[in-house]
């Protein structure tokens, strides 16, 4: 699979007990400014890189499972059980 | 190609060919089977079943193939829509009919064969060791119907998404009732 790059990955998870991480601080670049608290990370950023991947070529694909599979060079029902996948991952995240 | 790729689409090219491309090429290989095994007399004769005749005819030759492919494509697309729900019906039958294809090699090891008369075998089954291109075939057909068994399952595994556990029970299941139907249907038709 072509790579997209992604640039430094969000952490998701705690590198010490692999409990899922918070966002604490965000920073405004041009003023300084921080904001801090306890946020939690979106759904699509604890989606491991492979899969964020898989969902922007989705989307630039404009949903078409049939395009992706010929981009892709793999058959139609590999990438809809790649979709099935990176589904069922989205819901056990929404679950937590 | 990497080593690794040549295995990959060896054991399971479906990831990279499904749907009616895989149905196209799998009916080019059950047509040369068609036909090479009615003059090298290889009856396929069940899911995943061939024996040695004397005779055959294009028509009984095409008739048995016919029954071994749906009969794999009915019960295997059953076995999808109760296990997995959303598959589609042209990837089973695609995928399916691919993976007879290995059995195009005991058509062709057929002609080479000389198989020794039946009511001889039963009277003596000692004197199949007198026949070495029988025992050459007896020793092929293992490694060809296990290549075409793990087809099968990775045909199942891709086109309906099932995995693990699951896809190994409900797969052996499947496959024994197949071969059950395919072996009623051709006692009955033919």
């Amino acid at each position: 699979m072509q790579k997209i790059n992604l640039n430094s990955m969000l952490p998701t998870y705690c590198p010490g007990c692999h409990a899922q991480l918070k966002v604490k601080c965000l920073k405004c670049e041009s003023c300084q400014t921080e904001v801090t608290g306890s946020y939690d990370l979106p759904v699509l950023a604890l989606l491991p890189e492979l899969d964020q991947q898989f969902i922007i070529r989705f989307v630039k694909n404009s949903g078409s499972l049939k395009e992706m599979a010929s981009e892709l060079k793999l058959s139609y029902p590999t990438v809809r059980n790649m979709l099935n996948d990176v589904i069922s991952k989205i819901e056990s995240y929404e679950k937590e | 190609m990497k080593r690794n790729n040549y295995w990959e689409l060896l054991l399971n090219p479906f990831t990279r060919i499904a749907g009616l491309q895989a149905f196209g090429l799998g009916l080019v290989f059950v047509i040369l089977m068609g036909i090479i095994g009615t003059f090298s007399h290889v009856r396929f004769d069940g899911v995943i079943d061939m024996h040695l005749v004397n005779q055959m005819t294009f028509i009984q030759s095409f008739t048995l193939l016919a029954i071994d492919i749906l009969s794999i494509v009915i019960v295997m697309w059953i076995t999808g829509v109760i296990v997995s729900g959303k598959i589609r019906f042209i990837d089973i039958l695609g995928t399916m009919t691919l993976a007879k294809a290995p059995f195009i090699i005991l058509a062709i090891a057929g002609f080479f064969t000389k198989s020794p008369d039946q009511t001889e075998i039963l009277k003596n089954p000692g004197i199949i060791l007198n026949s070495v291109s029988f025992i050459f075939l007896l020793i092929l057909t293992l490694p060809v119907m296990i290549w075409s068994i793990i087809l099968m399952l990775n045909a199942l595994k891709v086109s309906c998404d099932i995995k693990g556990s699951k896809l190994t029970a409900t797969f052996i299941i499947a496959l024994l009732i197949s071969e059950i139907i395919s072996k009623v249907l051709i006692y009955k038709f033919l």
